[in-house]
């Protein structure tokens, strides 16, 4: 079950907090709901390795934006490239 | 929190300008600074995620007075210190006193 | 900061950092000259110019590259693996919907390994803010004005992969060699700002 939540087309949102140091999720993609489009291999997470913590890898995904959700406007996409711990996959209704 | 480099969808930058045939380095010391980085790295100094976040932990006024390669040296001297690898004081110029 | 005063106050300041890291065995002789010439020698354009006219010519190999684009680029003589350590290449293809157009808002990622160092407009913070939110204006400044039917996909190198845009073969070039066909590809080609 826990291998299937996150797959090519599955929605997810993004973090919506801000956390004190470095991170990789751009403040314009936070909170935000997108699809993943493909995994971008594995990787220990930026944050921990910035502040010389210990990490084991995890899924990177491309993860699809429509810009109308992150701007308001727009008629086109942004993919950002997301660790999987930013991502919490959305449960579709039954 | 946000920081300065977290710059997507932000307003109030101009157009963006192009240099029409732009060399890879601009001056002697920006390769340098370029290549110092890289050897540090390789010898596990420090890695390229606290180089990224020493950049973004500069003061934000001297982060946005800084030239791209200002910044990067200044990442580099930051680590450096922090990392006891050198002392404040021997980053000093010896001729500035 | 950066007038002539200011480059060789710096300029002596990286010379000084050098032998300091030097008289602690953390930097050999003549090392730094060595990477840079290295580094100069290695990366270009001109790499990522070969990979586009290969599969503007091969469409097996075009399918292989964005499928796996760490792999197909071995066939033509080159890697991800001269940086820092192997990066992830993923290959974004242009078609007559969709132009593709790369930026790192977060800091200024880019296959320099391969393509050699980026532009100072892909690390302004005037491209950087602006391309994901307002692409089809920026890449107007450029004065590529794509078709209004044309979507636009804009890829954030926020991560571990870098990115590269393969353009669309451009019309009339059916009888171009493939080395004349590199020789049309751009920089900005290959990062979305330009069509070619």
């Amino acid at each position: 079950m826990s291998t299937d939540r996150f797959a090519p087309g599955v929605r997810v949102r993004t973090r919506t907090t801000d956390p004190a140091g470095h991170t990789r999720l751009p403040r314009y993609a936070r909170g935000a709901v997108g699809v993943l489009v493909e995994q971008a291999g594995r990787h220990p997470l930026a944050d921990d390795r910035a502040r010389g913590v210990p990490a084991d890898p995890q899924p990177v995904w491309h993860v699809r934006f429509a810009a109308a959700d992150l701007f308001g406007a727009g008629d086109h996409t942004v993919t950002v490239e997301l660790w999987q711990e930013y991502l919490t996959p959305i449960e579709e209704a039954p | 929190m946000s920081r300065v480099n977290d710059v997507g969808g932000m307003s109030g930058f101009p157009a963006v300008i192009e240099e029409p045939d732009e060399p890879p380095f601009h001056s002697d010391w920006e390769a340098h600074v370029f290549a110092l980085n890289g050897a540090l790295i390789r010898r596990g100094v420090y890695n390229l995620d606290e180089f990224r976040d020493a950049q973004e932990r500069l003061p934000v006024q001297e982060y946005l007075a800084a030239s791209y390669y200002e910044r990067w040296f200044a990442a580099i001297t930051t680590l450096l210190r922090e990392k006891g690898v050198v002392a404040g004081e021997e980053l000093e110029l010896p001729d500035e006193h | 900061m950066s007038d002539d005063h200011g480059s060789s106050v710096i300029s002596a300041q990286v010379r000084h950092v050098e032998s300091l890291l030097e008289s602690r065995g953390l930097l050999d002789a003549g090392e730094i000259d060595t990477r840079i010439d290295e580094f100069l020698a290695g990366g270009s354009p001109a790499n990522g110019a070969r990979i586009v006219a290969r599969a503007w010519v091969d469409p097996g190999f075009a399918e292989r590259l964005l499928a796996d684009a760490n792999s197909a680029i071995r066939e033509v003589g080159l890697s991800m693996a001269g940086g820092l350590q192997e990066q992830r290449l993923k290959v974004v293809a242009n078609t007559e919907g969709e132009h593709n157009v790369v930026v790192c808002t977060l800091c200024s990622c880019y296959p320099i390994a391969l393509l050699g160092p980026s532009p100072s407009w892909y690390k302004s913070e005037a491209y950087r803010s602006r391309v994901v939110r307002d692409p089809r204006g920026v890449l107007a400044e450029f004065g590529l004005e794509l078709p209004a039917g044309t979507s636009i996909a804009v890829w954030d190198a926020s991560a571990e992969s870098r990115y590269m845009v393969l353009p669309r073969r451009p019309d009339g070039t059916e009888g171009l060699a493939e080395d004349e066909l590199a020789a049309r590809v751009t920089r900005k080609g290959l990062i979305g700002t330009a069509a070619v």
